[in-house]
């Protein structure tokens, strides 16, 4: 179900834009917020404050990866495995995470905790291996800070059960420049 | 396109064929002019190009980076083209190469096989064989998006042919593309069907077997049919249509583009509704009633027997105690004749058909006859577009396009309508009025015109005397529109006063509601008034409903109009009077069902006589049914909503034991005494466009494949 | 140490508030801009700077704006920053520390071009740089900065911070506009180009989020200053993303002319090779451009040079790989980036990149055939120049490239029925992830 305050912010949105249907992308964002993935509802909802059809939002929602087509994990957990990453060895680290949660890259755990994926370049190559927890960075990520990342988000969702897919963290990156 | 100006054509040539070409033409049309054939897949001369498919290549000189897409690249003065190279050649070769790296090659069981465009091309430009060795991609084949269309993923090439009919023509967006890349395919959303009264035309469209038809799959194959170009006869439009025909049964309809009509689409309910004539419901044999019971009997008996009765009754109560009831989907020649018959041979003056309430044969502040002014085409340069009381992709589909492409030039549309209508979300405003609102709707913007913002209202004094007396019930309406719909219709009244052309249209049977019987006087005033008519991108009149109603008109099957709307000497009873009367003995009722407008028969009626195709309810009262033929067995003209007037030409055999209704009126009048010896409807079109000014010395040659309007005749020899 | 231009203060503390980067002279182009110049004379002055796009194609940025429509309609300015170039991690770091240096440059450029709307688009992973950006800007509307009568130059601005959500062709221009238009990411047909009918149908500038930061500085300066860094053709500084087999990766600010060399073994830069291991092949400027060998190590980073050499400059993504690196498995792994990322729209981009990928798999996995390699140039030719949009060559460029530089390494592949790179069998892995979710349960 999605909320009234968020169908309210999809229809501000609309008229944000010079042309409603610019809004499109960011309502999609607000009805993953709520509903975690592009549900029927969010579809519909999306669909009801654009003024689109269901299926022109159902084309649009699936031509950009970062809406998901099913429930993700309380974690999602991304490794980037582009080229830059690849010469850093992001593979070995991909198949330590495997191995750790017991799931191969594009499953959830059981328990619904982890999503583990493979992402495209995130720019993020100076910074090799590097993951994103949640959309925030994770960089220069080795084997042992691997371990030491779920230990810490075990912890975490023992302490608070269901939490929202985008913590407001403000980790500012450490990419180095001279 | 712009149109032809010779002075201003490019000159380019192809293959060293030089040909000249309007500017803005695209290459691929200018080849195919001079009848060079350069494969497309993405593209649709009714869609802007996309340049996706990377199909039609060729080489133009001076040109970066060859080859170039031929449907994306519009010619200019002197340009050489080459389609034939080395490069154009391999080019085409790979795209074919990549297309068929997935395909599954299943053409023996595909309905496609034979007429797919991706099977020719190949033959045509494609390689000898593919290098691919992988496994194919693999979709569980086929799905319904619809209950009327399959979706064979398979197949899929991807032009995107289908998706963009659905968001630029039929601008529903229900076909759509989901996902991206190698993994994109054609769909819906989730558990959400593609129910749109277009979709068929994403059938014919799709260049492969990726999309088929329920109602098609499996039937035929594409060279076993017999194609006869004929015209859809479900309702008023009159769009072109190809009769795919397999041994004595129709197959599908396909559309055949008339730019002036359908601009090359059909609705799903003209492409699939045929099934009445293959129908074993059709009636193979006349039927007479003994002791209560229809009995069959020989064609001879039927009409011996009909003619004998209509001679006692007509001796016993006079002519007059026998009426007419004539159809809106027989021919012209039809439809002449049973006047001819009833006024001329039994010499009754009481004959009408179904249709709309209009005051007298003619619009008495013009003279013309009751018919949309406008033709169809002329819909598309209109400025503003009001729809009262009509629901056109309910009732006239392919009008519903013709809008939509007006809608995209620039139009503005509004609705004036008691329900909610497919165009709503299109319309620049929406005016929802109270039930049977239209007509009182029509004096409010009336009067609002008439107030003052004409600058000579003197003229129309007479308007406004009559006007004056529905004044009380005017401002009545006031309060039960309530504000909003008033005040929408005050500056609905003041666009159409100040509109560069608009285009007024209602329902023909709106006009039946109670308190509408003034409301297409009302509407063709406001029309004049504004000056509204005879302006391009205006005009005003009512949409009718079926292939003939217009025909019907013209055709004199009215009770107080001969052929070609002339005065009837003496004016017979209306369809309702005659349906009612005590006066009405014998009811010859041809090709139409009045049981379903109406409760009752006239109370002392002693014989009904129904020539139709099928047992209707009004057939199942009568005393003598003479099975008659459908559109698809016969030919003959019928003319549409703006006056085309266009061939059907027999597709099947007509069903034995069946004949056409102007055989059945012919052996009947001359049963009767007559010595008519028609042998074609041809030769009866002969004597219309002798007596019958709107169709002038027309002759069935003249009907060529696209028809021809001749709304403009009449006033031509006037 | 050079000069350094657009990350002269970037590590400075609080540089992403407006208060920090007011401390170290924000906005005072700004001022100078709309008090001191006519929009026209922005438009020469960065002309004369000799300012090329950084987001690729290296197209003078002054001439740019000079082609804008002369028309009655809205103008628009789109700041390119999807930056998703494998390779490439500058406009992620200027945003995340240095977002007001971009807004400035946006209201700058805005000005110049006349535009009253601009719009930044960032690249939805980069969730961080989004907050910033759009942070910066509410700041800047409470300075008035942006907003109505800026600074009471009767000049007035709305920027609104736009985020994809995926698609790395959103990075190409048109397809940015049909995704800020509320659209699938297809590139348009060009011609019409932007300049004369982009976004909402309007005149339209798009320039790339670093190039956008330059533009405060060449203001402040002069054109002449600028114009004194880099070569004859190629003016000015720009940021290098140096990563791969570098001891220290990293985004390095350097003049247009600096040798390959420079970047990548000089102390202040990457240091050298990792594990000071023999060089063996750079891509100069992201994935998309042509392999070149070591011996061209020498090469100026110019956009003129990098071309001479076989290449380009692009987004001045600068990856590294040495001695131990399997080109094949790297090809692959880049191929299989365009393949994922391929938009769909054109035949031999979806279904080429498709092929090829399958076919490196099977050589990488010593399942090649002796063929193989031919039918990956004649692959590569079918698409490269016939697809709808440059996405189609970029994928092409590192196999054509590598296969002429290490073509025996393709075939020992194919010979020996394994890579030689791998000293025990891997295991093929399943599609990547990030597609398995996506492509739902359908
Ligand atoms: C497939 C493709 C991806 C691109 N991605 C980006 C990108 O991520 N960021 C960018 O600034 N330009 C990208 N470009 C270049 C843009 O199309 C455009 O040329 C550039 O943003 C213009 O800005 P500039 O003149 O300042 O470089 C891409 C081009 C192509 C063909
Ligand atoms: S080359 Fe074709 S498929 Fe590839 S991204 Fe461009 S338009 Fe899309
Ligand atoms: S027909 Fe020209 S690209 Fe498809």
């Amino acid at each position: 179900m999605i909320s009234e305050q968020a169908k309210q912010r999809m229809r501000d949105l609309a008229s944000r834009y010079p042309v409603a249907r610019s809004a499109v992308m960011p309502a999609l964002y607000i009805a993953q917020q709520e509903e975690g993935y592009i549900t029927h509802d969010a579809l519909q909802a999306v669909a009801e404050a654009i003024g689109l059809t269901v299926d022109d939002v159902e084309s649009i929602a699936t031509f950009y990866t970062m809406y998901y087509q099913q429930p993700p994990g309380k974690k999602v957990i991304k490794v980037c495995t582009s080229i830059s990453c690849y010469l850093r060895n992001c593979d070995a680290l991909v198949q330590h995470l495997e191995k750790r949660l017991g799931i191969s890259r594009g499953e959830t755990t059981a328990d619904g905790n982890y999503t583990l994926m493979t992402a495209e370049c995130l720019a993020s190559c100076g910074t090799a291996p590097v993951l994103q927890i949640n959309d925030e960075f994770v960089e220069h990520v080795t084997l042992e800070m691997a371990d030491a990342l779920v230990d810490e988000w075990d912890r975490e969702l023992k302490g608070l059960g269901t939490q929202s897919i985008a913590p407001d963290t403000q980790r500012v990156s450490s990419t180095r420049a001279q | 396109m712009p149109e032809e100006n010779k002075d201003e054509l490019v000159h380019l040539t192809i293959d060293d064929i030089p040909v000249a070409v309007p500017p803005g033409t695209l290459v691929w049309a200018a080849a195919r002019q001079i009848g060079i054939e350069i494969p497309i897949y993405c593209y649709h001369p009714k869609m802007p190009p996309l340049g996706a498919c990377r199909m039609c290549f060729v080489e133009i000189e001076k040109m970066p980076k060859p080859p170039q897409t031929a449907c994306t690249t519009p010619v200019s003065e002197g340009m050489i083209v080459h389609t034939k190279t080395e490069k154009v050649q391999k080019a085409r070769r790979g795209t074919l190469e990549f297309l068929l790296i997935n395909h599954p090659l299943d053409c023996p069981i595909c309905d496609k096989g034979g007429e797919c465009d991706l099977q020719d091309f190949t033959l045509r430009h494609g390689p000898g064989g593919t290098r691919f060795d992988l496994y194919k991609r693999h979709y569980p084949k086929p799905v319904p998006v619809s209950d009327r269309v399959m979706l064979d993923r398979e197949r899929c090439i991807l032009c995107q042919r289908c998706t963009r009919f659905s968001s630029e023509i039929s601008m529903d967006n229900g076909l759509v593309m989901i996902s991206r890349g190698y993994k994109m395919e054609v769909g819906t959303a989730p558990d959400h069907a593609f129910d749109s009264i277009f979709s068929g035309n994403t059938v014919e469209m799709c260049p492969v077997g990726a999309l088929t038809a329920s109602a098609y799959r499996f039937k035929a194959r594409p060279w076993e049919l017999k194609r006869t170009p004929s015209v859809c006869n479900n309702c008023s439009v009159g769009c072109n249509a190809r009769i795919d025909v397999r041994v004595d049964k129709i197959m599908r309809l396909m559309s055949r583009t008339n730019d002036a009509i359908d601009d090359g689409w059909l609705c799903d309910r003209g492409r699939w509704g045929f099934e009445f004539v293959n129908s074993p419901q059709r009636l193979r044999t006349p039927l007479i009633r003994q002791n209560g019971r229809l009995q069959p009997a020989t064609w001879d008996e039927a009409i011996y027997m009909l003619a004998s009765r209509l001679r006692i009754i007509a001796d016993k109560h006079g002519p007059e105690a026998i009426g007419g009831i004539g159809s809106t989907r027989t021919t012209n020649e039809e439809a002449y004749l049973f006047q001819k018959l009833l006024r001329g041979v039994i010499g009754t003056p009481h004959i009408d058909h179904h249709h709309g309430s209009f005051p007298g044969p003619r619009d008495a502040l013009t003279g013309r006859p009751w018919m949309m002014t406008n033709s169809i085409a002329d819909i598309e340069k209109a400025a503003h577009i009001v729809l009262i009381a009509s629901d056109p992709y309910e009732r006239q589909p392919i009008l519903n396009l013709r809008i939509k492409k007006a809608i995209k030039a620039g139009a503005h549309i509004y609705i004036v309508n008691e329900g909610a209508t497919e165009l709503d979300r299109f319309a620049a405003s929406k005016i929802t009025i109270p039930q049977h609102g239209a007509g009182m709707a029509a004096k409010m913007l009336l009067k609002h015109v008439l107030s003052g913002t004409i600058d000579n209202p003197r003229q129309y004094e007479d308007i406004r005397a009559s006007l004056e007396q529905d004044n009380d019930a005017i401002s009545a309406a006031g309060q039960t529109f309530g504000l909003e719909a008033t005040t929408q219709l005050q500056h609905l009244a003041e666009t159409i006063a100040t509109s560069k052309g608009a285009i007024l249209l209602y329902d023909e049977m709106a006009t039946l509601a109670p308190g509408c019987s003034d409301l297409a006087a009302d509407v063709q005033a406001l029309a004049v008034i504004t000056g509204n008519i005879n302006r391009p991108g205006s005009g005003v009149g009512p949409l009718v409903e079926d292939a003939n109603s217009l025909g019907a008109r013209d055709m004199g099957v009215l009770p107080d109009a001969l052929p070609g709307y002339r005065p009837a000497p003496e004016k017979g009873m209306a369809y309702n009077e005659m349906l009612s009367s005590q006066g009405i003995h014998a009811l010859y009722v041809m090709g139409a069902n009045p049981l379903r407008h109406v409760s009752g028969l006239p109370p002392n009626l002693e014989l009904l006589v129904v020539q139709d195709i099928v047992l209707t309810e009004t057939a199942q009262q009568a005393d003598i049914i003479l099975p008659a033929v459908t559109f698809a067995e016969k030919d003959g003209s019928m003319t549409n909503i703006d006056h085309h007037v266009q061939k059907i030409v027999h597709a099947l055999r007509p069903l034995p034991g069946a004949k056409a209704d102007w055989e059945i009126l012919t052996m009947l009048a001359n049963q009767l005494g007559q010595k008519w010896n028609y042998s074609s409807p041809q030769e009866v079109l002969l004597e219309i466009a002798a007596t019958n000014p709107f169709y002038a010395g027309l002759t069935w040659e003249d009907l060529g494949a696209q028809g021809v309007r001749t709304q403009g005749l009449e006033v031509a020899r006037a | 140490m050079p000069e350094l231009i657009i990350t002269k203060d970037i590590d400075a503390p609080g540089l992403d508030t407006i208060e920090g980067y007011r401390q170290h002279g924000g906005y005072e182009a700004l001022g100078k801009a709309l008090k001191e110049y006519q929009p026209d004379d922005l438009v020469e002055m960065v002309k004369k700077s000799g300012l090329r796009g950084r987001g690729g194609a290296g197209f003078p940025t002054g001439m740019k704006w000079s082609f804008l429509a002369k028309n009655d309609k809205l103008r628009y300015l789109c700041c390119n920053a999807d930056e998703s170039e494998p390779g490439t991690f500058k406009d992620r770091m200027i945003m995340e520390k240095n977002p007001h240096q971009l807004v400035e440059g946006v209201i700058i450029t805005s000005y110049a071009c006349r535009v009253s709307t601009a719009f930044i688009y960032v690249r939805g992973e980069l969730a961080l740089a989004g907050r910033q950006v759009e942070r910066a800007i509410q700041e800047a509307y409470a300075a008035g900065y942006i907003g109505k009568n800026i600074l009471g130059s009767g000049f007035s601005l709305d920027v609104v911070m736009h985020r994809g959500a995926g698609a790395y062709i959103c990075g190409e221009e048109s397809a940015l506009m049909e995704s800020l238009e509320g659209r699938r990411g297809y590139p348009r047909l060009k011609p019409p180009f932007p300049a004369a009918i982009g976004l909402y149908g309007g005149p339209t500038v798009i320039n790339n989020c670093e190039t956008l930061s330059t533009i405060p500085a060449i203001v402040k300066n002069g054109a002449d200053w600028y114009a004194t860094f880099g070569t004859e053709k190629s003016k000015g500084t720009r940021i290098f993303c140096v990563s791969g087999h570098v001891k220290k990766p990293g985004n390095y600010e350097a003049p247009l002319g600096t040798p390959i060399r420079t970047l990548i073994y000089d102390e202040q830069y990457g240091g050298g090779i990792l594990d000071d291991k023999e060089l063996k092949a750079i891509i100069p400027g992201g994935s998309s451009t042509p392999i070149l060998g070591a011996d061209k190590v020498d090469t100026p980073l110019d956009f003129e040079a990098i071309a001479a050499a076989g290449s380009m400059l692009g987004s001045g993504g600068i990856i590294v790989m040495h001695e131990d690196t399997c080109i094949i498995d790297a090809v692959l792994r880049m191929t299989e980036f365009y393949r994922d990322e391929s938009c769909g729209k054109c035949t031999p981009c979806r279904e080429g990149t498709y092929w090829l990928t399958e076919i490196l798999h099977r050589i990488e996995h010593g399942h090649g055939k002796q063929k193989d390699v031919d039918l990956l140039l004649d692959i590569c030719d079918n698409i490269s120049g016939k697809s709808f949009c440059p996405l189609g060559d970029a994928a092409t460029s590192s196999i054509i490239s590598s296969v002429k530089l290490f073509r025996d390494e393709y075939e020992a592949h194919v010979r020996e029925g394994r890579c030689p790179f791998k000293h025990r069998a891997e295991p093929d892995y399943p599609e990547a992830g990030v597609q398995s979710l996506q492509a739902g349960a359908r």
